[in-house]
């Protein structure tokens, strides 16, 4: 999931930067460059840099792991040329150093590159002498470049006669394996790239050129693209963009994109939010994958505790912020199930260790999909300074909550871009709900059987989100009856009550509605003075949610009018709901089944009005702020 | 490799309603045989002819086309998308493109496999006019799909599953090169109901303006059920199994047997003592239980067969769940669709997506069980099974 951005381009250079925000202007090669990794944004990332090239200034270099708009682009008035780099990575931690740009032993050749070298372990050997400072592969293109134009100049650094382009057309030959590559030097006034096996396409504006792993980097200011072909070696230069094939110049041809940017991204969605729900059934697959031994009632988390810790272990306390809150109040009544153990969540913001609590005996779970969000950070910081064991369930490899824990367990969802959280949600509970079958087995809390009954809910959960999937239409026509209302209730009971809340901040967050969640039993001690005939109640009539119960407080709100939605549990009926959605058997994981209606519904509505759903006012995808 | 890479315009907007109960949640083109979609495979024969520009028109259960194929990034090509909201024949299907096409082009269909070769051969003639292409190949079985005459590599007709005597085995293979003056032809074409493709080029063949290009690589087909099978054991006899799915996620027992023609995706359990072979398919999260013996089967995503179970010739979908030795006993059948009886066709039986077989249950040979059935312990079940019906003992 790389992402390529480089530009050339005489004109802008002249305006020097300065204080361009405006769309309409191109800005300075810098900002240019930044603004592509923007764009490249979606595809998911965790880390990003920079080389910007200018006559004066040389070869300046920028990278660090983390968004893309905290990379500060230095500010070079004279560039001419820049390249930039996105990078999410799957395997190896995202760090400063792995991130790129990565140079050669001095510091002259800069390369970004997606794909994989995969002879990079004999190149490196070849390269003995050469001075490596990364665990990436990539590492091995700038050091064989820099030889190569060593070679060229007779041993002399930077000599007469080295050139890039030959260069990188001769190392090319040398690499095995996919890539796309861009390299830069100092005082050469050319982008070289080369393509086998990854995308490349190049961008020809009128006074500037483009290449990008994909057209979206650059669409906002050519849409005039050539396509490289496998063993392309092309220059990009001030005078243009000169491509070569086996040694020989060749013509490429140039075609008109005619689509919105926008569609392609979202592989044709209209918003990423949905797409996400849609992935759920994968991303649950991969959550999932290896972990479960259903035969012998357990799970392979690849975690560990001290010996005796898990036995001696008085409370569990979950500490999150937002959505993950949320999995973490779901956790929380399955962890005491199926450990025995008592277990309390904390909004993340609001922590303190407490007192009456033993540090050794307690284990601070952190839940966040960014692994970054700052409140929650700030908690697993109070918790280890107080002595705490902690433990961290995030989607992000190499975040800053893994090196602040004792331990990690990975969701294992991809990269995910709608603001509105959906299918880390589900992971994340899924991934909890196998933490507390581990502790529950290792304490001799739960019996093999016992186990072997949640397994196999948890096997069953991909399969039954598809077929709430399958019903989307129905939302998508219960939203469109009831998106006019002034209010929306959610309510549940058990483990309904996260979902009834989470039900309530997903409308909320994406349509802008008044929307609350509340357990059932709460709704007569307060809440139904809201509730008319304007205000739908959405209810969680399933397993694990003490469904008959929460029934006769959705009567209750009925006798006052209110339309009632519920989610129900299949070969159950409730014959006064006014809509009702079957939830497959699936034990204690229905109601996070039953949280995808919850989802489509929320989408739906908010789409129905016009809602930017994927960017809602006020929010950010991962709040790095407390 | 050519200069001009092109685009291709792949039709999978189709329901596929002869796959039922298999298509009453996906669209055809999502059908997987080999552990991948129909479609993706064509895809796949798109990008090794050196595409790189892929639209493609969907309809039916459109979401789950998107969803799989996203961009296209996981197969280095551009992959874009074009609705067809009501399925009004092939010609309207390669309208909706018109749009966001602007030179000459290739037409595949979603659920026709074909090599790469197929492809390269239209999109390497496509600049040399305005007279369309279609690929001729030539089958066992050419009443069943479009007859094409020929006058030496002039098109002369194409007769759509012709009633009479045929007098040639050559058959429009479903692979077109177009150039945008299509589209005006295509709306000059008179229809009464659906607009067929065909149609089009039967009126522009009686002005002797369509060419044949011979084909005589992989052509596969998914008419019928049992088609799964085989063209599942097909795939999988001439794949390199090495480049499969990753082995990661897998749980595998020590004293499991699997053939070395049987496909496992990443994510599968299999327990203690079951015998996987002949030609099968296993896909993502499924769990093959202790002692289950499983034989030129295909099975999706997320589906379970229990221990003792024994699953021959069948086709199990997606979350589906196979009870303790329940038997699908396997064979050659004979299986009624709509009004046509097909005698000798290979088919242990169809389980339905979510369809839930009780323990000990057995399915006679040929038997179609709708999606969400519920079948009870020990019943026998036989022939066609409704979606969400419930099969009760005695």
């Amino acid at each position: 999931m790389c992402g390529i951005i480089g530009y050339i381009g005489e004109l802008h250079a002249a305006d020097g930067g300065g204080e361009t925000t405006d769309e309409e202007t191109p800005g300075s090669v810098g900002e240019i460059v930044h603004r592509g990794l923007k764009n490249l944004e979606y595809r998911g990332y965790d880390s990003a840099g920079v080389a910007l090239v200018g006559p004066e200034s040389g070869l300046t270099l920028a990278k660090r792991s983390g968004e893309v708009d905290a990379l500060s682009v230095p500010d070079v008035p004279d560039a001419t040329l820049g390249v930039g780099h996105t990078r999410w990575s799957t395997h190896g931690p995202p760090t400063d150093a792995n991130a790129h740009p990565h140079t050669d032993c001095v510091g002259d050749v800069a390369v970004v590159h997606n794909g994989i070298v995969e002879n990079y372990e004999a190149l490196r050997a070849e390269l003995a002498d050469h001075e490596f400072t990364s665990d990436t592969d990539t590492e091995v293109i700038p050091h064989l470049i820099e030889e190569e134009l060593a070679a060229d100049s007779g041993g002399e650094e930077g000599g007469e006669g080295a050139d890039l382009l030959a260069a990188v057309r001769r190392v090319e030959g040398r690499l095995e394996g996919s890539y796309g590559i861009c390299a830069v030097r100092e005082g050469d006034d050319r982008i070289v790239v080369a393509r086998r096996g990854s995308p490349l396409v190049l961008g020809r504006g009128e006074d500037a050129s483009f290449v990008a792993s994909d057209v979206t980097a650059f669409l906002e200011h050519t849409r005039d693209v050539t396509y490289l072909e496998d063993g392309d070696v092309a220059a990009l230069s001030p005078d243009g963009v000169e491509v070569y094939a086996d040694g020989d110049a060749v013509d490429r041809e140039t075609e008109t994109v005619t689509w919105e940017a926008d569609a392609a991204e979202k592989g044709g969605y209209e918003h990423y939010m949905r797409k996400e729900i849609h992935e759920q059934p994968t991303a649950l697959r991969q959550t999932l994958a290896g972990r479960l031994d259903v035969d012998a009632g357990d799970v392979d988390l690849d975690v560990s505790f001290p010996p005796g810790f898990l036995a001696d272990l008085e409370e569990i306390r979950i500490v999150a912020c937002g959505t993950s809150y949320y999995a973490g109040r779901y956790a929380a009544q399955l962890f005491e199930d199926l450990a025995g153990v008592r277990a309390t969540v904390e909004i993340a913001s609001e922590y303190e260790f407490g007192a009456g609590r033993t540090p050794d005996r307690t284990l601070v779970v952190a839940v966040t999909q960014s692994g970054e969000t700052a409140d929650t950070l700030g908690a697993i910081r109070r918790a280890n300074a107080a002595g705490a064991r902690t433990f961290a369930v995030t989607n992000t490899l190499g975040s800053t909550v893994t090196r602040e824990v004792d331990g990690t367990a990975f969701i294992r969802a991809g990269p995910e871009i709608g603001v509105a959280a959906t299918k880390t949600f589900a992971s994340q509970v899924a991934t909890l709900a196998m933490l507390g079958v581990a502790i529950g087995r290792d304490r001799g809390a739960l019996a093999a059987a016992d186990a072997r009954s949640v397994l196999e809910d948890l096997q069953g959960l991909p399969g039954a989100v598809q077929q709430v999937l399958d019903e989307e239409q129905r939302v998508r026509e219960a939203a469109r009856e009831f998106q006019d209302s002034e209010a929306f209730f959610f309510v549940g009971r058990s483990l309904g009550v996260p979902v009834a809340l989470e039900g309530a901040l997903k409308l909320k967050e994406i349509s802008y509605d008044h929307a609350e969640g509340f357990a059932a039993g709460e709704l007569k001690h307060g809440p139904l003075a809201l509730v008319t005939p304007e205000t739908p109640v959405i209810a969680v009539l399933t397993d694990g949610a003490r469904a008959d119960e929460t029934m006769n407080n959705v009567t209750e709100a009925q006798t006052r009018g209110a339309p009632a939605l519920g989610c129900v549990s299949a070969g159950d009926e409730y014959d006064t709901l006014d809509a009702s959605f079957d939830v497959p058997d699936v034990g204690v994981v229905e109601p996070l089944v039953a949280n995808v209606y919850l989802q489509l519904f929320a989408y739906h509505v908010a789409n129905e009005k016009g809602r930017p759903i994927d960017k809602p006012r006020n929010l950010a995808k991962s709040v790095t702020v407390e | 490799m050519r200069d001009e890479s092109g685009t291709a315009v792949v039709l999978a907007a189709g329901e596929g309603r002869r796959l039922e109960p298999l298509t009453n949640r996906r669209p055809k083109p999502m059908v997987p045989v080999a552990n991948r979609p129909l479609l993706e495979h064509v895809v796949e024969a798109v990008v090794a002819a050196g595409i790189d520009r892929i639209v493609l028109v969907v309809g039916y259960k459109q979401e789950r086309i998107r969803n799989h194929f996203g961009d296209g990034d996981d197969w280095d090509v551009t992959i874009e998308y074009v609705e067809q909201s009501t399925q009004l024949g092939t010609g309207h299907a390669v309208l909706q493109a018109e749009p966001v096409v602007d030179g000459p082009f290739v037409v595949l269909n979603g659920d026709r496999l074909v090599d790469a070769e197929a492809v390269s051969a239209v999109r390497d003639r496509l600049s040399d006019g305005d007279a369309p292409l279609v690929t001729v190949t030539a089958v066992e079985r050419p009443r069943d799909y479009g007859v094409v005459r020929l006058d030496g590599d002039r098109v002369i007709d194409i007769d759509e599953k012709p009633e009479g005597p045929v007098d040639t085995n050559r058959i429009n293979a479903g692979v077109y090169g177009f150039s945008p003056a299509i589209f005006d032809a295509i709306r000059a074409t008179n229809a009464t109901g659906e607009l067929a493709i065909t149609a089009t080029l039967n009126d522009l063949a009686e002005r002797d303006e369509v060419t044949g290009l011979g084909y005589d690589g992989r052509w596969l087909d998914v008419s019928n059920l049992w088609d799964v099978l085989t063209v599942n054991a097909a795939l999988i006899h001439d794949t390199d199994h090495a480049r499969e799915a990753p082995t990661t996620g897998r749980r595998i027992g020590d004293t499991v047997s699997v053939a070395d023609d049987v496909v496992l995706a990443g994510n599968v359990r299999v327990g203690p003592n079951a015998t996987l072979s002949g030609a099968t398919a296993i896909g993502s999260n499924v769990t093959i239980a202790a002692n289950a013996v499983v034989e030129n089967t295909v099975v999706f995503p997320d589906a379970v067969i229990g221990p003792g179970a024994v699953v021959r010739d069948a086709v199990v979908a997606g979350n589906a769940q196979i009870g303790p030795n329940a038997t699908i006993t396997g064979g050659v059948s004979t299986v009624v669709v709509g009004d046509t009886v097909h005698r000798d066709v290979t088919l242990g039986g169809v389980v339905g997506d979510n369809a839930s077989i009780g323990g000990g249950a057995t399915l006679t040979d040929g038997a179609v069980v709708g999606d969400d059935v519920r079948a009870d312990a020990g019943v026998v079940v036989d022939g066609r099974v409704e979606p969400n019906a419930v099969v009760r003992r005695g």
